[in-house]
């Protein structure tokens, strides 16, 4: 083999802290290097043709390229093979980059160290086999995950595309946390009128099907192939009957269920549908307060239905669906703000949450939009808004910032001023973030036109004053004293996690998630929809805090590389699968008890069993390779030879 | 090739590509300050490490080996670290009859996102193996011949 | 015993291509693998402490045909491992199981008995064994040369048979303490490593120890000897022999049954069985396990739980 080798400088990058000069010089000495030589900028374009270049006139069959980590370039330069000729597999990176020059600043240990690393790379090359990519089919349709606005827009992207959709979503309508806004900043705009409308055309495009009160059960397959179990839960109303008339939830009398809708300030029935413009439109029976389920008896609402659509006998049921990608736009959940002590632990009525007071001033909601505060109904003249509950604070394990709080907490304080015109708004902040298009100018009018009393410093404590209303305390850091103030309604600004089950959703999708429950995108920057798991695309906030017009955009976005792979005739299978030495295989079965995609089928060799590999099954884990005790399986690009050539290049006495 | 005059300890990393190999990269990119001596070998899953390559290394001179995957319930390819986990703990188990220091040996699961724990991950076990010093190569050679070389024979003195 | 033992073999050999048993060898201290066809051949059979070999070892190559196999109670272990990786199929062997009281260790009989290579008779009973050799007669205690697994022996009767003959005798202890492991263990790490070195060092590479092994099932494919994959060189250094037996004892991870015909095996006396045994215990303490008991079993490392109670992973 005839083996070229460049060492990027990445800029000063590597080039800071590494010799690169030196390490290619050193790597001359490698076996079957031909050629080594430094670079500027191995990705660039001119970097890209130099390795071309040198292909042509060197003869080289193989390249090593020491730069940046491999989960970043090493399709780039793979491409750069392929131009020049050569099989694109021909090629082994070594990470310079993130593993040496931007870890340490010791020059020499770092130019001995980036040497090591190349000659580890050499040694795997010597190894590499050329491969080519198998083919196979497609299956055109998408699952999304969640029917929030990130979720709707990614299906109509895909359905008007002419994709074929199916939809879970786990409450009993569409329409996620904006059908619950009132109006959106910073435009001020009717949320339920820009929603609607969107979610209308969910229920009638003829390529999307929808589950509503359902959940993903598990995932099995791969890119292209997924096979989805969908668990429709019991909802004990036949949704084919049931016409969405709401006699029934006038009816029920158990009234104690929670409001989930109306984030539990409204008064709630144990059947219900939870807004009038829910999609789909149709009655669900919480369980756990219906009469009849709980204790026997009642059954008022299968004697008024008139459309018998009532069945106490309903049972969870699970189906399966085929797809070929899956968009995850699972959203996100409020922080349970009741660990704060300093607020009353959820004890005071008078202090709510950010999405309750959408609630409150929502023309749908339990107040048909009149802000009542909920202990006594009264109109709340002075409204202080706490932010960051549960965000940028450490000590609840919360770090991070939510990123629409500060902008929504302005839309409420013109709302407020709207509705009552003669009451005043306290916001507490501690930074104003409003960095996107007329988002600082929002703010601002807030303050300047709407006389939002803007205050920066913490809340100490919040406390009632015994006649009614609350006593919010805190210091302005800005005029460097204690303030107080009275306050009718105090509305928290909290801070925003991870949906429910997220981690648990994740695992079934084979996706990773960070530490706080939100899911990863396949790079910070380059790849903000995509995830590490080929064929699953992520959309709105399941990925990070986000507004609506990025979650839209997000859900754009997503379904574009839906739309691109499935454009595609036929999809390519990462051909560094395990492969099988029929003349090593004994047939004794371990590879196929722990290969968990059952990529390795039992056949019949001349009488004798041996183990096979479905290549566009094989994920390319190697599982099977370290099982097999006689090597006679191995995973290719990854062989036992190869990782001991790689051992050895490291450690050689 | 000596080991930086005495500076390093050969210490060889086996990370998974999904997971650690991501964190080691997230803890680059944030510029996380790392001892030198770790050279890493990246496979897909901590399931494709036989702990046999690490008997390999130990044999071959390495002074310790560090093994890193996906959080258990995280594998990229579901099962991979629980396979591992078992055969990982059994292998630091095993190795004490060989006479290898079981500290030699660590393995441990580092997400992508988790780049500060990868960083002290490193230091903490690059300390561990310094403190146990350098582990001699097993002989490539029968002992009469090393005896000449070196003017020391193991079999008389066991 | 041994004429009940003969009449069920006899009764059962009609169905069978043969049966596999011990006779004598070249001399009476050293009994071979016997291979039974006609009901003469069974005559030719003996049970005692001599009947050294494990003959599980030749099983999986027999796969197809229909055999009977005499076994002691810790190659019957041998067996259910060959039945619960699928090696071999339970409907094509018959297993016929006796009593062990024991049996010797060549080594321990070649240094009691200087002029062991001319034997001209041994009688054996319970409790020992008489060695008549040209010059002299020698009388020795079973206690004496007997197999070191024979001390710790906890399945002196076959695991599973379909012929048992003979009262099933008390195992010899409940629990394996692994004294042997402990003593080796209290040496520091650098002795255990300077031991193994000069042990290795002797080894000659005659792969006796693999070839004895009935797990080793991958024979002529084993990758000491292959060069795809390449695990070892040819080299006759210790560092490629040391390998070797780490090889042999990690592919026996959670599969081997202590039989101990490895070190039996091994014409340089080299304590190979150590390294499994070590293996053996780990297993034991981490999973509950103990190969060879049971034929439906998933073995330990070819299965997995989401929570592992005893694994105690390392807190950074
Ligand atoms: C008080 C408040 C006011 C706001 N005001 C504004 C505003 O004025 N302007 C603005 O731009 N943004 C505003 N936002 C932010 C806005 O809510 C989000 O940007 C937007 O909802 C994100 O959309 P999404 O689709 O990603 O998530 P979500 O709206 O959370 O939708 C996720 C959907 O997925 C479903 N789901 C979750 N888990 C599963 C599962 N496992 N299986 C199936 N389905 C599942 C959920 O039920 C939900 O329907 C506000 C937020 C709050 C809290
Ligand atoms: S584990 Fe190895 S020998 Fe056994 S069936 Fe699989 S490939 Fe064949
Ligand atoms: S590499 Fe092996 S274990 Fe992994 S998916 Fe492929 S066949 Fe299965
Ligand atoms: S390794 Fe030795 S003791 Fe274990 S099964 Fe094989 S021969 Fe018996
Ligand atoms: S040592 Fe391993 S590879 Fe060799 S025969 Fe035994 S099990 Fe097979
Ligand atoms: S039987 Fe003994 S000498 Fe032969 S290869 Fe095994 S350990 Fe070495």
């Amino acid at each position: 083999m005839r083996i070229g080798v460049f060492i990027c400088h990445c800029g000063s990058n590597i080039e800071g802290t590494v010799d690169t000069a030196e390490v290619s010089r050193i790597a001359r000495d490698y076996p079957e290097v031909a050629f080594a030589t430094d670079t500027m900028y191995a990705c660039s374009e001119p970097g890209q043709d130099g390795i071309i270049e040198a292909i042509g006139e060197h003869k080289l069959d193989g390249v090593v390229v020491a730069s940046c980590t491999p989960r970043m370039h090493e399709a780039t330069f793979r491409n750069t093979l392929e131009r020049a000729g050569l099989n694109p597999y021909m090629f082994e990176m070594a990470n310079i980059r993130e593993h040496v020059s931007w870890i340490g600043k010791d020059r020499e240990a770092n130019t001995n160290k980036a040497a090591d690393l190349v000659r580890m790379a050499v040694e795997k090359l010597r190894r590499n086999q050329p491969l080519i990519a198998k083919e196979f089919d497609i299956n055109r349709r998408v699952l999304v995950i969640g029917g929030g606005v990130a979720g709707i827009q990614a299906a109509l992207d895909c359905a008007d595309a002419g994709l074929e959709v199916v939809m879970v979503e786990r409450e009993s309508t569409i329409g996620g946390k904006m059908a619950k806004l009132d109006k959106t900043f910073p435009t001020v705009d009717c949320s339920s009128c820009i929603l609607g409308p969107r979610m209308v055309e969910i229920a009638q495009h003829p390529n999307i099907t929808l589950y509503a009160c359902s959940e993903v059960d598990g995932v099995s397959g791969y890119v292209g192939n997924f096979s989805v179990k969908i668990k429709k839960k019991a909802r004990y109303v036949d949704w084919d009957k049931c016409t969405g008339c709401g006699e029934c939830v006038e009816k029920c009398p158990s009234r104690k269920a929670p409001n989930t809708f109306d984030e539990k300030i409204g008064p709630g029935r144990a059947i219900n549908i939870p807004f009038p413009q829910a999609i789909p439109k149709k009655a669900t029976i919480n369980a756990e307060y219906c009469i009849k389920l709980t204790k026997g008896k009642c059954g008022t609402c299968e004697k008024i239905c008139p459309s018998n659509a009532i069945d106490f006998q309903q049972q969870d049921e699970i189906i399966t669906e085929e797809v070929g990608a899956v968009v995850a736009a699972t959203g996100y959940d409020l922080f349970d703000w009741t660990v704060y002590e300093e607020y009353g632990g959820g004890r005071y009525p008078d202090v709510i949450t950010s999405l309750q007071y959408e609630r409150l001033l929502s023309a749908s909601g339990p107040t048909g939009g009149h802000v009542k505060r909920p202990s006594d109904g009264k109109e709340p003249k002075n409204v202080v808004f706490i932010q960051c509950v549960g965000s940028r604070d450490k000590s609840v394990g919360r770090p991070y910032c939510s990123g629409f709080c500060c902008m929504y907490t302005a839309k409420q304080a013109i709302l407020t001023k709207d509705h009552i015109p003669d009451s005043t708004s306290y916001v507490f902040y501690m930074d104003i973030r409003a960095p996107g298009k007329l988002y600082d100018e929002f703010t601002r009018r807030a303050m300047e036109e709407y006389g939002a009393q803007y205050i920066r410093g913490r809340v100490a404590m919040v406390y009632p004053d015994g006649k009614g209303n609350m006593i919010v305390r805190g210091a302005d850091t800005l005029m460097g004293r204690q303030v107080e103030v009275q306050a009718d309604l105090v509305v928290l600004a909290v801070g925003v996690e991870s949906a429910k089950n997220s981690p648990q959703l994740a695992e079934k999708l084979r996706i990773s998630y960070d530490s706080y429950g939100f899911f990863m995108e396949g790079h910070p920057k380059l790849k903000p929809c995509e995830t590490n798991t080929a064929g699953v695309y992520l959309a709105g906030a399941c990925q990070g805090p986000k507004d609506i017009p990025a979650s839209v955009a997000q859900g754009s976005a997503a379904a574009s590389k839906v739309i691109g792979l499935f454009s595609k005739e036929k999809l390519k299978s990462d051909p560094q699968t395990a492969n099988v030495d029929i003349k090593r295989c004994i047939g004794c079965g371990k590879c196929v008890l722990t290969c968990p995609f059952g990529a390795i089928k039992e056949v019949d060799f001349r009488g004798q069993p041996k183990a096979e590999v479905i290549e566009t099954v094989c994920q390319g884990c190697g599982i099977c390779s370290s099982t097999c005790p006689q090597g006679a399986i191995q995973l290719r690009h990854f062989t036992d030879n190869q990782i001991l050539a790689e051992v050895e290049a490291i450690c050689r006495f | 090739m000596p080991v930086l005059n005495g500076r390093e300890l050969r210490i060889v990393g086996f990370l998974c590509n999904w997971c650690s190999y991501g964190g080691a990269d997230t803890a680059g990119v944030a510029r996380f300050d790392q001892p030198t001596d770790l050279r890493v070998i990246r496979v897909p899953c901590s399931g494709r490490i036989d702990p046999l390559f690490i008997a390999k290394a130990f044999m071959n001179g390495a002074d310790g080996v560090l093994v890193s995957g996906c959080h258990p319930r995280d594998c990229h390819y579901a099962e991979g670290n629980y396979y591992a986990r078992r055969r990982l703990e059994v292998f630091k188990q095993f190795i004490s009859v060989l006479g290898i220091e079981p500290e030699r040996f660590e393995y441990t699961w580092v997400s992508a996102s988790e780049g500060q724990r990868w960083q002290e991950v490193v230091t903490k076990f690059t300390n561990q193996v310094h403190t146990l010093g350098p582990l001699a190569p097993i002989p490539e050679v029968a002992l009469s011949q090393l005896a000449q070389t070196t003017g020391t024979d193991i079999r008389e003195e066991a | 015993m041994l004429d009940k033992l003969k009449e069920s073999i006899k009764a059962a050999l009609p169905e069978l291509d043969f049966v596999m048993g011990w006779g004598m060898g070249y001399d009476p201290l050293h009994a071979t693998p016997l291979y039974m066809y006609e009901p003469e051949d069974v005559d030719n059979l003996v049970w005692g402490p001599l009947n050294v070999h494990n003959l599980a070892v030749h099983l999986p190559s027999l796969k197809g045909k229909k055999v009977g196999i005499v076994v002691k109670g810790c190659d019957s272990r041998s067996v259910v491992e060959l039945l619960q990786e699928g090696l071999i199929n339970r409907e094509d062997v018959v297993i016929f199981g006796a009593p062990c009281n024991g049996i010797v260790d060549m080594s321990k009989i070649r240094k009691a008995v200087p002029d062991a290579h001319f034997v001209h008779s041994v009688e054996t009973d319970d409790n020992g064994l008489t060695i008549t050799t040209d010059k002299d007669t020698h009388k020795l205690s079973l206690a004496e040369v007997m197999a070191d697994k024979c001390t710790r022996c906890r399945f002196p009767n076959a695991v599973v048979a379909d012929h048992f003959v003979g009262e099933k005798r008390e195992p010899t202890v409940e629990n394996d303490a692994y004294e042997d492991l402990e003593s080796f263990e209290s040496q520091g790490f650098e002795e255990r490593r300077d031991f193994w070195m000069t042990e290795m060092d002797r080894c000659i590479r005659c792969y006796a120890c693999r070839n004895a092994c009935p797990l080793c099932v991958c024979r002529d494919h084993c990758v000491a000897q292959s060069r795809n994959p390449h695990w070892v060189s040819q080299r006759d250094g210790v560092r490629d022999k040391f390998m070797f037996q780490i090889i042999h004892a990690m592919h026996m991870a959670g599969r081997c049954t202590e039989c101990g015909e490895c070190e039996r095996a091994c014409p340089m006396d080299i304590p190979v069985l150590l390294l499994k045994r070590k293996l053996g215990t780990v297993i034991h303490d981490l999973f509950d396990y103990d190969s060879g008991l049971d034929a439906e079993a998933r073995p330990p490392l070819l299965a997995f739980k989401l929570e592992e109670e005893s694994i105690k992973e390392k807190d950074w």
